[in-house]
Order: structure tokens, then sequence, then C-alpha cells
């Protein structure tokens, strides 16, 4: 027998929990056992809707029910019988029916975000972002540590950062549970490791030629690197939540981005603060990395002039400063 | 510079443009007094200017009626704190113990002719501080501290002044002048009774006639605005490497006793109260007549200051900082005893210097230091000083961390450094930076200025610089220069850092 349409009854997930293949209209729809689809909800009445088949196609009927009937989002207005679109949504009571007909045009295929696959694909990256991640911070640590700090002070240190790590990527792959079914941990630690890497070399990279070549833009270069990086580390970790929505969330941390970035960018020239970073470049490197040459002193006393006339349109600006004073709880931050 | 974390230094390694926060005062109980000075734990640096200031609304509470005065208290601020007496131990009560018969007979001179000088919110009878003054002048002029009447100079819509006799004749008070830069002003009596004429006035002693080191001179002021009170203390010259001379004296001054004059034993005046050390005890600083009678031949007939105070203000800075420039960079850089580096460290002729070490036993980046600055700023408000040097040097000696760790250590000393923020007085700082060379030593170098608000022409400077040359090695410098024109900020810093260099055969 031709199936004609196919009416799957949802559940709160929107999974299919029952499907009737339909061979003949009309079709009725009710808690009644006379009905072709039965409904085992209290929501529902005996005979609650038809659906007809007309010269234009399949029409819902609605019955005379208390709840009614909606058709996608709109509730059907009494006496309308409207036609029914492709793949249309009905709720009837609380139940959500799906209705399928036959010779639909399908969405074309869409690739797998197979959680399994992709861990499997990246494991060698992943491996390799670790053990890159383990050897940087250890070569921070030894750069910062004294000699002759006990060991356990540099454990505990040398401990927090990945432990904070998991966390975040625990917390991530609840996330995937929650809309994929799977607790993705690997891929969320892939995802977090690559481009949390990518702001802190940036950022250390940046420092260095920064100093080599005498260019502080480079550093700040370097800060803006690294914000960047970590908004499109949790662009990646939404989008392995929810392949579909990566557009939309795209937009929104951009924006949020645009929004918080302009905010931070006028106060701190309200504040007369340097807009991206810190007052001054504060990397020293070795003396080989000086590549740029250095100017006599009274040369570089000379190239301060210009800073008068900065200065003197800042004893103008804005007189409601009545900020606080120098306080010790300075933080230039970046 | 170096904090904390290697050496316990921190309080010390910071900017030496910070002030303390009035929490301090507070715990101190001197609320009102401000120290002139910014670095803690140092022997040497805590002045306190002798104003008796808001703080003392806090004590008002406990009140011990029947404290014998003689003025009239009019508002609740004005009745004798019993808490003050128990805040400050003895020191007053041992004094008055101990009058001296000549004691006796200074106070009986002066008496009619010293002053309390309030600084009393615009619209209602609170004080906000309280000082002392002395009639030197006809028509009513009176000698203070500029940084009695301050507020009421710089925020004329907020604040007015009012003296108070010992023997409670009250009235409003104009301001006449001031001289920012030795802590003087003059004002009048806006109509000075009728009693007051027949008071007479102060004599200023001859300078002809110098004061010898040891003789007995008598301050007179009204000590926490709880009665007038006379101090006998001991002259002991000026004080050595100042910048701006003051006297020593030998004698315990207190908040509040800010603009009251000293006397020798002829009841002529020879001095201003006008600050004391908070470290020290009976280490007191008065301004010389001198400059007090110089303020009066120029001023005693100006007409009163109605407008604002901020250009008059800056064009004595402006002398001043013209004056402390060519003298400091007259004076050559002293010799330092480092085998690689010359490192530029002043004179001690109006400096002074303190070094200091980490621990031998380091097994890190182990320095030297040396903090050079001078005694005297110049008061201008409750958060601004201005007009002196500071100059500090580290030297560092990374040969157990290796040269990246050096190199690591030496960008987080750099980093740190406090440049300061916009504030109420100041804008943000601009700085110029670049790779540095003089005499064979490479650095890097930061200049930053900051410009003066409201004192048009006036800047900060701070200039720091780190040598670069050497992987293990290095020296860490930093210049301050607070209220310097710009030029002379540009000229500063062109000394400074002409005083690095390399020295070839260690």
């Amino acid at each position: 027998m031709e199936t004609l349409a196919l009416i799957e009854t949802l559940d709160r997930d929107g999974q299919p929990r029952q499907i009737l293949r339909v061979s003949q209209w009309p079709v009725r729809i009710g808690r009644a056992i006379a009905c072709d689809l039965v409904l085992d909800d209290p929501h529902v009445a005996a005979h609650h809707a038809t659906l007809e088949l007309r010269d234009d196609g399949v029409h819902v009927v609605p019955a005379a029910t208390l709840n009614g009937v909606r058709l996608g989002r709109a509730a059907i207005a009494p006496g309308s019988t409207p036609l029914l679109p492709a793949a249309a949504l009905l709720t009837l009571g609380g139940t959500s029916l799906r209705v399928r007909l036959a010779g639909e045009v399908l969405a074309p295929e869409q690739r797998l975000l197979d959680l399994h696959q992709y861990e499997r694909r990246h494991v060698t990256t992943l491996l390799l972002l670790i053990a890159f991640a383990a050897l940087w911070k250890g070569f921070d640590l030894w750069l910062t540590a004294m000699p002759g700090q006990p060991g356990s002070v540099l454990a505990w240190s040398y401990l927090a950062a990945p432990a904070g790590l998991v966390v975040w990527c625990a917390a991530w792959a609840i996330g995937s549970m929650l809309f994929q079914r799977r607790f993705a941990f690997w891929a969320h630690l892939h995802v977090a490791l690559r481009w949390l890497m990518a702001g802190v070399v940036a950022e250390a990279v940046t420092a260095q030629l920064a100093f080599a070549f005498s260019m502080p833009w480079l550093d700040k270069l370097g800060r803006i690197a690294f914000v960047v990086a970590i908004a499109l580390m949790i662009w990646r970790h939404m989008g392995l939540l929810l392949p579909q929505r990566r557009r939309a969330f795209g937009i929104a941390i951009a924006s949020a981005l645009a929004v918080g970035g302009g905010l931070l960018l006028a106060d701190r020239s309200m504040q007369q603060q340097p807009l991206v970073g810190d007052l001054y470049l504060g990397t020293i490197s070795l003396p080989a990395m000086r590549m740029a040459r250095p100017v006599p002193v009274d040369a570089f006393v000379k190239s301060a002039a210009p800073l008068e006339k900065t200065l003197s349109h800042w004893t103008k600006a804005g007189d409601d400063g009545a900020d606080a004073d120098d306080s010790d709880d300075e933080d230039d931050g970046g | 510079m170096i904090k904390a974390r290697n050496a316990g230094h921190g309080a010390r390694g910071s900017s030496p443009r910070r002030f303390r926060s009035n929490n301090a005062h507070k715990a101190a109980g001197y609320d009102g007094s401000m120290p002139l000075n910014r670095l803690l734990r140092r022997p040497g640096r805590l002045l306190a200017l002798l104003l008796a200031g808001s703080a003392l609304a806090a004590w008002a509470g406990a009140t011990a009626p029947g404290t014998p005065r003689t003025a009239a208290p009019a508002s609740p601020l004005a009745r004798p704190p019993a808490a003050a007496s128990a805040a400050e131990p003895g020191d007053e009560h041992d004094d008055s113990a101990n009058l001296s018969a000549s004691a006796r007979r200074i106070y009986d001179v002066g008496r009619p002719r010293l002053l309390q000088v309030r600084t009393l919110l615009r619209d209602q009878d609170s004080q906000a501080s309280v000082g002392s003054g002395s009639l030197v002048g006809p028509d009513g002029l009176i000698l203070t501290n500029y940084h009695v009447v301050s507020q009421m100079a710089l925020e004329p819509q907020r604040y007015r002044l009012n003296f108070q006799t010992v023997d409670g004749v009250a009235g409003a008070l104009q301001l006449i002048a001031f001289d920012v830069v030795h802590d003087l002003a003059l004002v009048r009596m806006a109509q000075p009774p009728a009693a007051v004429a027949s008071r007479g006035t102060f004599e200023f002693r001859p300078q002809a006639t110098p004061l010898a080191q040891g003789e007995r001179i008598f301050s007179l002021g009204n000590p926490l605005d709880i009665g007038f009170e006379v101090i006998e203390g001991t002259y002991n010259g000026l004080v050595e490497r100042s910048f701006l001379p003051q006297i020593l004296f030998s004698g315990a001054l207190n908040p509040g006793m800010s603009g009251g004059p000293v006397l020798d034993d002829r009841g002529r005046i020879v001095g201003v109260n006008v600050a004391t050390r908070r470290d020290g005890q009976n280490i007191s600083f008065l301004v010389p007549a001198e400059f007090a009678q110089a303020l009066i031949a120029r001023s005693a007939h100006a007409k009163p200051i109605t407008g604002p105070v901020e250009a008059e203000m800056a064009r004595q800075l402006l002398v001043h900082q013209q004056q402390l420039t060519t003298r400091f960079i007259g004076l050559p850089w002293r010799e330092t005893k480092h085998a690689h580096y010359s490192v530029p460290v002043p004179q001690e002729d109006f400096m002074r210097c303190w070094g200091s070490s980490n621990p031998s036993e380091s097994k890190g980046l182990s320095f030297e230091r040396s903090d050079c600055q001078m005694d005297t700023a110049i008061f201008i408000n409750e958060s601004l000083r201005t007009g002196d040097i500071a100059v500090r040097h580290e030297v560092y000696d990374g040969s157990r961390l290796g040269a990246l760790r050096f190199a690591q250590e030496a960008g987080m000393s750099f980093r740190n450094e406090r440049m300061g923020r916009r504030t109420h007085d100041l804008t943000a700082p601009k700085c110029q930076e670049d790779f540095v060379e003089n005499a064979g030593l490479t650095m890097r170098s930061v200049m930053c200025l900051r410009a003066y608000r409201h004192l048009p022409g006036l800047y900060d400077v701070a200039v720091l610089s780190q040598s670069v040359d050497a992987k293990t090695e290095g020296v860490q410098g930093r210049f301050d220069a607070r209220g310097v024109s710009f030029q002379n900020a540009l000229l500063l810093a062109s000394h400074y850092l002409q005083g690095f260099a390399w020295k070839r055969s260690p």
C-alpha cells in the first residue's frame, strides 16, 4: 500500500515516539479508540481533529474542543480549516505531531557532527597540544620561579592551570551531553587547548618582537590577538554543542566583543589611558634579541616634545574629574 | 622595581609619588594633619603638617566639659575632646607642667596677638580645619601657614575663614597673599574689631642678630583645638640638607598649631610653626621668619584675593622649580662603585639617600638599591605635594639565574613601576619610550609626563631606564621630578639619562 503521509507523535525533545503511516484519508485524531491516531493525552478531546484530502491538498479540520489545535505556533481559529504545509507541526492539547506528506521536498543531507569521529580525527593534534601546553607551562614556571623555591609550591602552581582547564572543558562537555548526548570532553579539550595556546603564543611572540624592534604597538596587537583567540575558542566550544547554530553564535560573540570592547575603549579614553595594553612596553628580553638601534639621549628627550600638546589637551578634558587619588591598588589592565 | 616578593622591600620600592591614605592618619588620631612625605618605614620621612582637621569631629562625642580654655566653643567640634589627651601621651601635659617663668612672660606678651584661624564650611558653622595665626600688621593683618587657609584659597565657594582670639573675639578673615613654596599666608580681618587695634602687633627678631643653637624659643598656638598653649623648646639651627630652609625646633608641636608664631625670649617672631616629624619625638619644623617678613613687605597692603589663586600659585612654583632645576643640574652625579655601570646618584646637598640590598643567601636575583629623596615637598592641597625630586636605582646581579630568567625578572621589575593615573589634580601620564644609548650603555628608557590640571605650565616627569646590554646583570633607575616646567622636565630627563654609562675597564 502506498504511504500518503507520515504522522509522528513527538516527545518533549522533539524525537518521534509513535509513527503512523497513512495509506488513506481522512485521518481522525483523538483520544477515542475509534480514531485512526489515538493519543494518550488528557488534554486531547475524544475526537480532536481530522486531516482531510481536498482538491488543493490536505487540510486540518479541528473538531469542537477545549484546547484547540495549533499549526506551527498559531492557534487555528474556530471554523477555519487550513491547508497543511510541508513538514507541518501540529499541537493538539499537549501533544506535538509532525505531519510529513508524500512528495515533499527534502532538505539536503547534512554533514554529521560525530564527536567520536571528531575526537579520533584529532587525537594526534590533541596529544601534541597537551604536550606543548605542558612544556609551555613548565617553561613559564621555570622562568618565573626563583631557585630554591620549595618544590611543593611549584607543583601546586604547576597543577592549578590544568585543573582549571579540566573544569572548563568538563563544563562544556556537560553542555554537549545536553545537546549531543555525549560527554565530549576530549573534543572540548582540543578546542580549548588549541585556541588558548594560539592566544598565549601570539601574545608572547608579539611581546618579544615588540622589544626586538622597539615597536610597542606589536605588543598591543598581541593583547588583541589573545582576546580574539579566546573569543574564537568560546565560539568553537559553542559550535560543538549546536553545530547548526554556529552562524548565530558567531554573530553573538562578535557583537559581544564589539560592545564590550567599545565600552572598555570609551572608559580608557575617558581615563586618558592607552586604549590597548600598558602605558609602556614592559618586556625586557635578552640583549641578543634587540634589533632596533638605540638613539642618543638628546634625540630621545627631543622625541618627547610632542607630549606637551597632548597633555595640554588633557588638562582641559572633563573637569568633572573628581576621580580618586593615586591609589595603591593601581592596575593597568590589558 | 623589585617587589616585596624578593626581599620584602615592597613598601619602599614603589613609586615615591604616592601619598599615604587618610586612614593612616586616622589610626594615628591626626586626621587633618598631613604627612608631607611618602614612604613608610624610612627613618626620617614622616612629616605632618600641624593643621587640626575634621577628625576632631569624630572625637567630639567624647567631650570632657570643664577643660580650661578661654575661647568660647561655638560649635560642638570646638569642645575639648577627652580622647585627645589620651591619644597624645604626656607631651603637652609635661610641657605645661614645666612652664618656666619666661614662658609665662612670653605667653602674657603674645596672648593678645595670638589667634586661631578656622576654616569653616561656607554655609554652616562646622569647621573643616583649624590652625593658628599671629597679628603682624595694622588693620588686623595676620600671619599663618598657607596650608591652614588652602581649602578656602582653592575652593572659596565651599569654605570661608574665621578667626578667634584667646579672649573670644571672633570674626571673618580675608585672604591677602600667600607664599605657597614656604607655606605662608597673610589674612586680614574683614572688619577689625576696635579692640584689636589696641593690641599691637608682633615684632620680628632682626635678621642681624641670628639665634644661636640651643637658645630657648617659644611656640604659640592652639593644638587640636583644645586651647591656646605656649610650648618651650630649643632652636637647633636650620634643618640639614633641606632645599627649602626650615628651622629645627625641639619642642612638642601638635596639629592645630600650624601658623602660630615662635618667639624669642623677648617676644619677637623667629619662625612660624609648620610641621612635625611623626616618627620622632619633639622634632618640629618652623618656617624662618625672614620669609614671613618678605611676604609682609611685599603684600601687606595688597587687596584681598577674590578670584582664583591657581595662576599666582603656578607662578610661585615655576620660580621654585627653576631654582631647584638649576641647582640640581649644577651638581655632578656621584661616583658609583659598581664594576660595570655608572649610575646617576645625586649629591646629598639637599637630598637623602638610603641604600638596601637583599640577603646574600638569596638564590635568585640579588640586587642593591639606592633611594634618594628630598625631605621637603610643597603642600598644595590634601592630595597634592610637589616641587621635589627623587632618584632611585637598583643594580641587579642575575648570575645565579641565567640569561632567560634574568631577563624575565628584569622585565617584571621594569613593568611594575607605577606612573600614576588621572586624578583631580593631574592628568594621566603620557609616555615616550625607546632604546637609548649613553656612553656605551644601551638602555630601554621610558619617560612619562603628567600635566597639572589646574596649575598651568607645571608637570610631573618620571624617567625609567633599564640597561639591556648584559645577559645576567643590569641596572634599573628611576627619576622623578614633581612640579617642573615642560622644558625643565626634558632638561632633567636628559641630565638623568646622561648619568648612565658603561665602564669599559672593570
